[in-house]
């Protein structure tokens, strides 16, 4: 008996060291939680509006902020009007967990249907991380009927299913970058590197994830048809650690422009290792690690003369839009200028808008029924912190280049710790220039 | 002289007298047999038609119950003929990739798919295992361990079967609560004819496997023949809670192959007991729900599972369901030790 | 392209062989499976770290320390579990499994999950052979690798300790009658193991980021060396190491990086299959299959 004694109080002693152990991730995800609940000192019955998304990820933990921050504005000046009521927004967030590689997308929908059944929401915003989850939450959504506006997940098969069945998926609308946007991003910065440097060489490495492999296909086709020379082009699983393969096969076949496509954290190593193979290439592409503020200390300066995408405006303040600026100063008033720094180059943009967009279709829709919210929402046009927010028939958000017309994502370059936008031309400082290479 | 004492095991009386037919004799005997039993049948059975009363979350929770429960006893029967397996995700996701491939290319309902899928599922996973089923041990634990891995990688790096991307949308299941009693058919099913099976004699065979196998060869018998019947028949139920798992969610990916559908069942096998099929139920519907309540903590719940695993591997190998059946049918007494 | 094969091959193999090191020394010296490396091998990583950019210190002693206390870590793990279930062979696996993934999610619940999580280059800089740049981190590893591997199969082969350790793992009860203590040694083997695992740990994570994930892969890169090495032997480890690491830079490089995986899992299923006692393993085939 005392052996077992032993085993309850190893176990006791193992809780205890995880639970004083620094609890970044999840403290950091019910911060926001806690002073929405401060917040809703309003008697009338909150609006409820559900966060089910990977919080523990940097896209996923801002996007939660950034919609909270969007939430308290609103209650702050009363609320939301429901047929002549006022009243607030509260929201609920669940950590499915899924941007992790082990946890199964069932896990992850198990996490979502809690959210649904337990906490009810009118709607849910930030949505999926994982291209993988996207499609699968779909389904879901189509069986309980919520408006669902996603700013993370950029898997093109949501416009396919809207399209497809659109009496059964119509709840489903996408306010962040999707990848046929990226790629038309990239095409246009390649079209610079190509006319200005006389660049005629690429390379693609990118992750095996439905967007990213959306991504590299059409910025591949994209090359090809317009007289480049793909190098290479080589798929990464979810978590892979060790690039030099790629790396060298893009310095040995002579490539001058290297395109990594990667939203996991192990993914700001490529950096590091193309430094250490001595690549005589452009890097430019999106790594989401370097996308931050923060990344030119954390990687040591290797991130010199990387171009980077933020897929949609928000994180990065652009002159050209001017709620940008604010969303960035009221960012760091409410959660710190660190914070700030940090914030992921995807996701918290549009999330915030969401907020805003949900609060404005409601009001025109004049009740929480989701079929009048989705005619509201198929109606938006809002200017918002990422440029102009209108659907297609697809329910994606229409991105371009001019932020009086269209949503707008940008391009900055690394250069001596500051990140210094070059696209597109509403954003622009500065044109892209080729880095020394040491 | 110091006298000590070491405790003693007696059956309680009520034991022996319900251990023959005269069990009929008493009221109270008979529910001294029937009530343990009846708690747990009668529990599983009434769960559904809480509806109203819980959540209706925790419907779908008791399904999850009702699927750990499933890959547990396929573990167990396993576990019976000396094959201790690191993988039944291995099961779990070739027979929801089977399910997923009729629904989405040929669109056939589930109550075709299903059945298919199980018996096609356990067919192909008995055949792929047939060449090292004459491997034993921790060697056999590896092959488990690395087979789910390597479906995974495959069908990422072929980008077969909807590659990283899944096959979604498939036909749904009918409602919950329908659903949820197919599922609890199902497993009463394979709980009792697991139970009945070991009993016979053809699973005296399985067990003399396990025991000493190359008795077993000596007395003639092709024990490799008789491994491959016993993975058929335990994938049967591991195969069959993928599909419906599946269709439940009307998606399967790379993920069904995760490592949480082989550490689970593991789990809840050595929580509950090895060896006796009710060890492995009720490790499944005490460990589902309480991961459940953990969940607002994140990947705190899989540490909580491991120190469990470690407890009882290290501590009580002998499982909750025996330490359990003990005390109800013995008591024990301090008896003095004559030095 | 084949010197670049040739310099980046021997830098995967000899990864692959540090990272075999310390579960096939365990396994060999004791017939312990260690399955808790994939943890010891990311606490090794978390706890240089800790020590490097929280307490400050200076990062020769940072990494000392790690291998210190991951030694220490197996010693206890030994101590407190595993002599409980010695030789139920299976139960040892579960409980070292079950030890290693707690170690790994309790760390990711802890929030040790972002990018910052990484380690310095020992040193800085890089130098050109054959044509192929290859930094001085590489260089190290490579250096580690080599000199490890010779010395463990000169301490198992010519000391008084190893030949004592290995005794017991070819027969425990011999080994016993000819006065070595087998718990004692037992838990040497399994510290000598964990130190080495962190070693390893302190030496490779510096060229990448210490990440949750890479824990996982690290068991499953130490199970496909040793399996296919033979579960004890040295020289079939080195081989093993050679074979898998350039067969994964010839996929990489041929098929797409996407197919590393399957090379390494291929490994293991095939070689189980058809040999279980590895390329070069010399226990007695019958004890393993029948």
């Amino acid at each position: 008996m005392n052996r077992s004694l032993w085993f309850v109080l190893l176990a006791v002693a193992l809780i205890a060291v995880a639970c004083t152990a620094p609890a970044a991730a999840p403290s950091s995800s019910s911060a926001p939680a806690s002073s929405s609940a401060s917040a809703s000192s309003v008697a009338a019955e909150p609006i409820i509006l559900g966060v089910p998304t990977a919080l523990g990820t940097i896209e996923g933990g801002d996007s939660l902020k950034a919609a909270q921050m969007a939430v308290d504005e609103i209650n702050a000046k009363g609320g939301v009007s429901v047929g002549g009521k006022k009243r607030p927004l509260k929201i609920v967030s669940i950590d499915t967990r899924e941007a992790e590689a082990g946890i199964p997308v069932n896990d992850a929908l198990a996490a979502v249907e809690k959210l649904i059944l337990e906490q009810k929401p009118h709607a849910i915003v930030v949505g999926a991380f994982r291209s993988e989850v996207l499609p699968a939450s779909m389904d879901l959504i189509a069986k309980y009927k919520i408006p669902y506006m996603t700013s993370i997940g950029m898997s093109p098969t949501l416009q396919q299913k809207v399209t497809e069945d659109y009496a059964k998926y119509k709840y489903v609308f996408r306010n962040g970058l999707n990848s046929s946007y990226l790629v038309m991003y990239l095409n246009e910065t390649m079209k610079f590197l190509g006319t200005e440097f006389g660049f005629k060489k690429a390379y693609l490495a990118y992750q095996d994830v439905a967007w990213a492999k959306g991504t590299a296909g059409g910025v591949e086709a994209w090359f090809k048809s317009n007289g480049w020379e793909v190098v290479g082009s080589d798929a990464y699983p979810t978590g892979a650690t060790e690039f030099s393969s790629s790396l060298n096969k893009a310095k040995d076949g002579k490539a001058q422009v290297f395109v990594p496509i990667f939203d996991m954290p192990q993914s700001g190593i490529l950096l590091k290792q193309a430094r250490a193979t001595q690549l005589p290439a452009v890097l430019a592409g999106f790594i989401s690690p370097v996308a931050p503020a923060t990344a030119w200390k954390t990687f040591e300066g290797d991130v010199d003369g990387m171009v980077n995408f933020i897929f949609e405006i928000g994180p990065l303040p652009v002159k050209g839009i001017p709620a940008s600026v604010t969303f960035n100063d009221n960012f760091a008033k409410k959660y710190g200028e660190e914070a700030r720094a940090k914030m992921s180059g995807h996701g918290p943009g549009p999330a915030y808008d969401s907020v805003y967009i949900f609060a404005a279709a409601i009001e025109k829709a004049g009740s929480l029924d989701a079929d009048a919210v989705v005619t509201a929402l198929e109606a938006t046009d809002y200017n918002g912190v990422v440029g102009r927010v209108k659907f297609g028939k697809d329910h994606q958000a229409v991105y371009g280049l001019d932020p009086k017309e269209a949503s707008v994502g940008a391009a900055f370059q690394w250069r001596n710790g500051n990140r210094v936008p070059v696209f597109p031309a509403v954003a622009a400082e500065s044109k892209i220039q080729l880095p020394t290479f040491k | 002289m110091t006298i000590t004492f070491r405790k003693e095991r007696l059956d309680r009386g009520i034991k022996a007298r319900s251990a023959d037919i005269y069990a009929l004799a008493s009221w109270r005997e008979l529910a001294y047999l029937l009530a343990p039993r009846m708690l747990l049948i009668g529990g599983v059975l009434a769960f559904p038609l809480l509806r109203g009363l819980v959540d209706a979350y925790w419907l779908r929770v008791m399904l999850m119950a009702c699927t750990i429960a499933l890959l547990a006893l396929s573990w167990d029967l396993m576990a019976s003929v000396g094959l201790v397996s690191l993988g039944q995700a291995m099961f779990f996701g070739i027979g929801g990739y089977i399910t997923g491939y009729l629904s989405s290319t040929l669109k056939w309902p589930p109550f075709i798919t299903i059945p298919i899928a199980t018996v096609a599922g356990a067919l192909l996973c008995a055949t792929l295992l047939y060449p090292v089923l004459r491997l034993r041990g921790i060697y056999f634990a590896l092959i488990t361990l690395s087979l789910p891995q390597l479906f995974e990688r495959i069908i990422e790096a072929t980008k077969i079967l909807g590659g990283t991307d899944g096959m979604s949308g498939l036909t749904p299941l009918p409602d919950i609560t329908i659903s949820l009693y197919v599922i609890i058919a199902v497993l009463f099913a394979t709980f009792f004819g697991f139970r009945r099976l070991i009993d016979s004699d053809y699973g005296l065979v399985f067990k003399g496997i396990r025991d000493n196998d190359r008795s077993v060869i000596a007395a003639g018998i092709n024990i490799y023949w008789y491994k491959a019947q016993a993975v058929f028949i335990a994938g049967l139920p591991a195969t069959f809670a993928g599909a419906f798992m599946t269709h439940y969610n009307q998606f399967v990916g790379m993920s069904s192959f995760a490592a949480d559908y082989s550490v689970l069942p593991l789990t809840s096998t050595v929580v509950g007991g090895i060896g006796v099929f009710a060890g492995a139920l009720l490790g499944a519907f005490l460990l589902v729900p309480i991961s459940e309540v953990l969940r607002a903590y994140g990947t705190l719940r899989v540490v909580i599972y491991c120190i469990a695993l470690v407890v009882f591997v290290v501590g009580r190998p002998e499982g909750i369901f025996r330490y359990a059946q003990r005390k109800y049918h013995q008591f024990e007494r301090p008896v003095a030790v004559e030095e | 392209m084949f010197a670049s094969i040739l310099v980046n091959g021997l830098v995967n193999s000899v990864i692959l062989i540090l990272t075999a090191l310390g579960f096939s020394l365990t396994f060999g010296l004791s017939r312990v499976a260690n399955f808790a490396v994939g943890g010891l091998y990311l606490f090794a990583g978390f706890a240089a770290w800790i020590f490097l950019r929280i307490l400050g210190l200076p990062y020769a002693v940072a990494i000392l320390l790690a291998i210190i206390l991951t030694g220490i870590l197996g010693a206890i793990i030994y101590q407190v579990l595993l002599v409980r279930v010695r030789g139920i062979e299976l139960s040892e696996v579960i409980a070292t499994f079950a030890v290693g993934v707690a170690i790994l999610e309790t760390f990711r619940w802890a929030g040790f999950v972002t990018y910052e999580f990484n380690l310095p280059s020992f040193f800085k800089g890089r130098l050109e052979i054959l044509g192929t740049v290859i930094d001085y981190q590489r260089l190290i590893v490579i250096g580690v690798g080599l000199f490890l591997a010779v010395a463990l199969w000169w301490f198992t082969h010519h000391t008084k300790i190893g030949l004592g350790l290995r005794g017991i793992a070819q027969d425990e009860h011999t080994a016993l009658t000819l006065g070595i203590e087998s718990d004692w040694a037992a838990m040497l083997s399994v510290a000598i193991g964990s130190a080495l695992t962190a070693v390893a740990a302190v030496v490779i994570l510096p060229l990448g980021i210490i990440s949750i994930n890479v824990g996982y892969e690290v068991l499953l890169l130490a199970i496909a060396v040793s399996v296919l090495g033979g579960l004890e032997s040295t020289v079939g480890l080195v081989i093993a190491g050679l074979i898998l690491g350039y067969a994964q830079v010839l996929t990489a490089n041929f098929l797409g990086p996407q197919w590393m995986l399957v090379v390494y899992l291929a490994a293991i299923v095939t070689v189980l299959a058809v040999r279980p006692s590895g390329l070069l393993g010399r226990f007695k085939e019958i004890e393993e299959r029948v």
